[in-house]
């Protein structure tokens, strides 16, 4: 399967960004649109404007199951944001118009600087055991974080946390930091109670029952089966939720998902296979929910990882033949439904930060020249395009193939487990992976993949898994990163996606296209509404917020 | 029989020891660690080697594996590096999940295997018996990932008589329990079938070829009871061989059934933990089956006794 988050959590969560070593991607990130693009006609599914009725029970049928609930260890992909969604609350969430509202938090404000943020909490919430939420929770989860082999990266730039009153957090850093709030809305950011936080201290090997703020209460996880929780009667938001249980049925196969959704099993399905949007769009009485009007952050896009550091593809040429060799309109055809644009980089038109990139467009004429350039100097490329035991991804793979050696590669296709793949990819054991990756609300949360301060030479581990050393990306994503200014944070990451272009460690195979679809009963999934009053981000990536969610009939 | 039961006792042990070794080594050779599945693409080096620590994988492979040994002499086969669910609580959701997907596809299998070869060796090559040799070739054919879609695309989405996925203990709800098994069952029974049958037809056409069959008429005994009384026993010797090796392979090796019906049954269980180099789960399952694999192949044995007193356990 696709890698991505729905079928092993192959990718760096983090920050709600994965990486994917297939094509089907999945990661919390940015995005979310409520009405799919041509999908509904007319109204727009997964928001209701009927007067909620409260009680009832959804069933979600979801790509695969996670492996806990606990922030700091535990590897959560798509499914296990929407877990999260369920019986946590973030610091901070992603607006539908892509900026980041405070949600547990009151108020997050920086200094003139940017290198200290001051997050105030909202007043009288309390944890799902009646404990208070103040700053030193929040601390003590930061502590735990920071703390883990898992979320540690994520946090290093954040030198140290103070606590100024009971309601009161201080990060501090040592340089400007601009995207902490957009962070703080990803993995980092949930919320966990003391308690569990306590008993993960005491027995790191028991799982923790968790402790959250949420909607929900947690009641009984059988993994690979499914997880219940109930509605939390004291939760802070009042009025919500509507709904007196909800639970979520991994079902890995997308097929049968589907017809689990057809014969009532299930009241709502995720899929992250493009098939689906065309199965039910326009297919009463079903709503569909897509994420490809995704443009706010990044969205999760699929692409061949090239190695920059290891020959053939350490060579120009060579990657600028093979992203002259792809015809991404025809793969998307072929395996995406149809459905999504040809990218030129990672921001999909639409989006603030799209600029013309100047990527390569297909041309096997010209990739042809620059093969025959190549094999003067040193004999025919040969590349081995690797991906997972995924039906889907291993078509994808053929039909690069044959592009790409109708141009004068000579490809062979291999398919290896995930965790082989991902260690290979870290390690740098390899010329060409399929990989999905990218998806968060803010493009700075990406740093370590494009930075040269994460290069490593193969045989050692690199976080920049391309080992893409380009001194004007660092630049650019330090920009980025330190520059409050909205136009030089545009600008920045411009020049990222325009440099990523030139440099060519990836060839992109198009955005992800993730979906929802809901029967008649089940109302108002992709209509969140923040604390604040303000509309939340529909639909990301396969990622929703239960807490709006009601049944009808 | 004291004697008997001990040399099979102590058959078990050793097989449980062979295999336990056997799947250690295997596993341990494959790519990669639970690092990576754990960390995933955050794995730096100082990271993993902390986890490496962390989960006792920095030690030489002998001792990793006296130190499995010796919990699990002692019934704890450890617990899953990602989700810390225990081994034993896998087991315990997993396997009544295959034992129930066993018994109805092999209870389905011997239903109709046994009365279509009762009637087609009667009279071979005729008609019936050319019709139901064709369907059986046919059903071998069928693999349960076939055969499974097409399944549900009837008798659930289009007929809405069973569901299309789920499952429910039967502890809990033993009615809803049998409901959801039909379908994932039926899934395992074409194979089966068609093996079952075909063995069974030839060895009743052997049998009935016998001199007692002959005589047996010849005092005037009904076709039906020189069948059922006289020919069936004699010629279920290969039926019960090939049924334990079938079902024997039947447990932990209904992944395909249970990933498309979405159940958490061992093999979906042990496939997963592959893929994620979850060694203590992969050696526990992998243990539990091969020992209820000898206690399969100890009450065939027994089996044989029955269906045949002359074959003595020596």
């Amino acid at each position: 399967m696709f890698l991505s988050r729905g079928a092993a959590t192959g990718g760096i969560i983090l920050v709600g960004a994965g990486a994917s070593a297939g094509l089907a991607g999945c990661s919390s990130g940015s995005s979310g649109s409520s009405t799919s693009t041509g999908a509904n006609k007319g109204g727009k599914a997964g928001v209701s404007t009927g007067t909620p009725k409260r009680g009832g029970k959804a069933v979600i049928g979801t790509t695969a199951d996670i492996d806990g609930f606990f922030p700091p260890t535990n590897h959560w992909d798509n499914n296990g944001f929407l877990y999260a969604n369920t019986i946590y609350d973030p610091l901070t969430a992603v607006a539908a118009d892509g900026s980041i509202k405070p949600y547990l938090a009151e108020t997050i404000t920086p200094n003139s600087t940017y290198t200290t943020w001051t997050l105030k909490l909202r007043s009288g919430i309390t944890f799902h055991d009646g404990s208070a939420l103040t700053a030193a929770v929040v601390k003590a989860n930061f502590d735990a974080l920071k703390a883990s082999a898992l979320t540690g990266i994520a946090l290093k730039q954040v030198t140290s946390v103070t606590i100024t009153d009971p309601l009161t957090v201080v990060y501090n850093f040592a340089d400007p930091f601009v995207s902490l709030p957009a962070s703080l809305a990803t993995q980092v950011g949930y919320v966990v109670g003391q308690a569990m936080l306590d008993a993960v201290s005491k027995s790191p090997t028991t799982p923790p029952h968790p402790v959250g703020t949420g909607p929900f209460i947690y009641d009984t996880w059988q993994p690979n089966d499914h997880f219940t929780a109930t509605r939390n009667p004291h939760y802070w938001r009042s009025g919500y939720p509507y709904l007196d249980s909800i639970t979520y049925r991994p079902i890995p196969d997308t097929t049968q998902r589907e017809a689990t959704l057809k014969t009532g099993g299930v009241d709502l399905i995720l899929s992250a296979d493009p098939v689906t949007v065309n199965h039910f769009t326009g297919q009463s009485p079903y709503q569909v929910v897509d994420s490809l009007s995704d443009i706010t952050g990044e969205p999760d896009v699929a692409f061949i990882l090239l190695n920059c550091a290891s020959p053939p593809t350490n060579d120009l040429r060579v990657r600028q033949a093979l992203a002259k060799a792809t015809d991404q309109a025809q793969v998307i055809k072929l395996f995406g439904g149809g459905l999504s644009q040809p990218s030129n980089g990672l921001f999909p038109k639409g989006s603030k930060y799209y600029s013309n990139t100047g990527y390569p467009t297909f041309d096997p004429t010209g990739a042809k020249t620059l093969v025959s350039a190549y094999k003067q100097q040193h004999g025919t490329p040969t590349i081995e395009l690797v991906t997972v035991p995924d039906s889907r991804d291993i078509k994808v793979t053929q039909v690069l193939q044959q592009m790409w050696e109708a141009v004068g590669f000579t490809i062979s296709v291999k398919t290896i487990e995930q965790a082989e793949l991902i260690s290979n990819i870290v390690t740098g054991n390899f010329q060409a992976y399929t990989l999905e990756q990218y998806a968060v609300p803010d493009p700075d949360i990406n740093y370590v993949w494009w930075s040269t301060t994460t290069v490593a030479p193969p045989g050692q581990i690199s976080l920049n898994f391309s080992r893409n050393s380009d001194p004007q990306i660092e630049t650019a994503l330090l920009s980025g990163r330190r520059s409050p200014d909205p136009a030089t944070r545009i600008k920045a990451y411009q020049t990222v996606n325009e440099r990523l272009a030139q440099d060519l460690p990836y060839i992109w195979l198009g955005q992800t296209v993730w979906s929802a679809v809901g029967d008649a009963r089940i109302q108002n999934f992709a209509n969140p509404i923040l604390p604040d009053g303000s509309p939340g981000q529909p639909f990301d990536n396969g990622i929703f917020f239960p807490t709006q969610i009601w049944m009808a009939g | 029989m004291l004697s008997y039961l001990l040399k099979r006792l102590a058959q078990l042990v050793v097989v449980a020891f062979i295999i336990s070794v056997l799947v250690f080594l295997l596993v341990h050779l494959l790519p990669g660690d639970p690092t990576v599945s754990i960390l995933g693409g955050n794995v730096t080096a100082a990271n993993r080697q902390i986890l490496l620590h962390e989960l006792g994988l920095n030690t030489p492979l002998y001792h990793q594996y006296w130190i499995w040994l010796i919990h699990a002499l002692h019934g704890n086969l450890g617990q899953s590096y990602l989700t810390h669910e225990t081994v034993g609580h896998v087991i315990a959701t997993g396997f009544p999940i295959d034992v129930e997907l066993i018994i109805i596809s092999q209870v389905v299998a011997f239903a109709v295997a046994i009365p279509v070869a009762l009637i087609t060796s009667r009279r071979p090559n005729r008609p019936l018996d050319n019709i139901a040799t064709t369907g059986t070739f046919g059903l071998l054919a069928l693999p349960p990932f076939l055969i499974a879609p097409i399944l549900v695309a009837i008798f659930a989405v289009g007929l809405h008589w069973f569901p299309a996925t789920g499952y429910v203990p039967f502890s809990q709800n033993p009615a809803s329990n049998l409901h959801d098994m039909i379908l994932p069952g039926l899934a395992l029974t074409a194979g089966s079938i068609a093996v079952y049958y075909r063995l069974l037809r030839s060895d009743l056409i052997m049998t009935l070829q016998e001199d007692f069959i002959t005589m047996a008429r010849s005092k005037g005994l009904s076709n039906r009871r020189i069948m059922m009384r006289q020919a069936f026993r004699p010629s279920t010797f290969s039926l019960l061989a090939v049924a334990g090796v079938n079902i024997g392979a039947l447990l932990a090796g209904t992944f395909i059934v249970e990933y498309l019906f979405a159940m958490d049954g061992l093999g979906y269980s042990i496939v997963q933990a592959v893929q994620q180099r979850d060694y203590l789960l992969v050696q526990g399952i992998a243990l539990v089956v091969a020992i209820a694999y000898v206690v399969l192949q100890f009450i065939i044995d027994f089996l044989f006794t029955v269906v045949d007193p002359r074959v003595t356990r020596e």
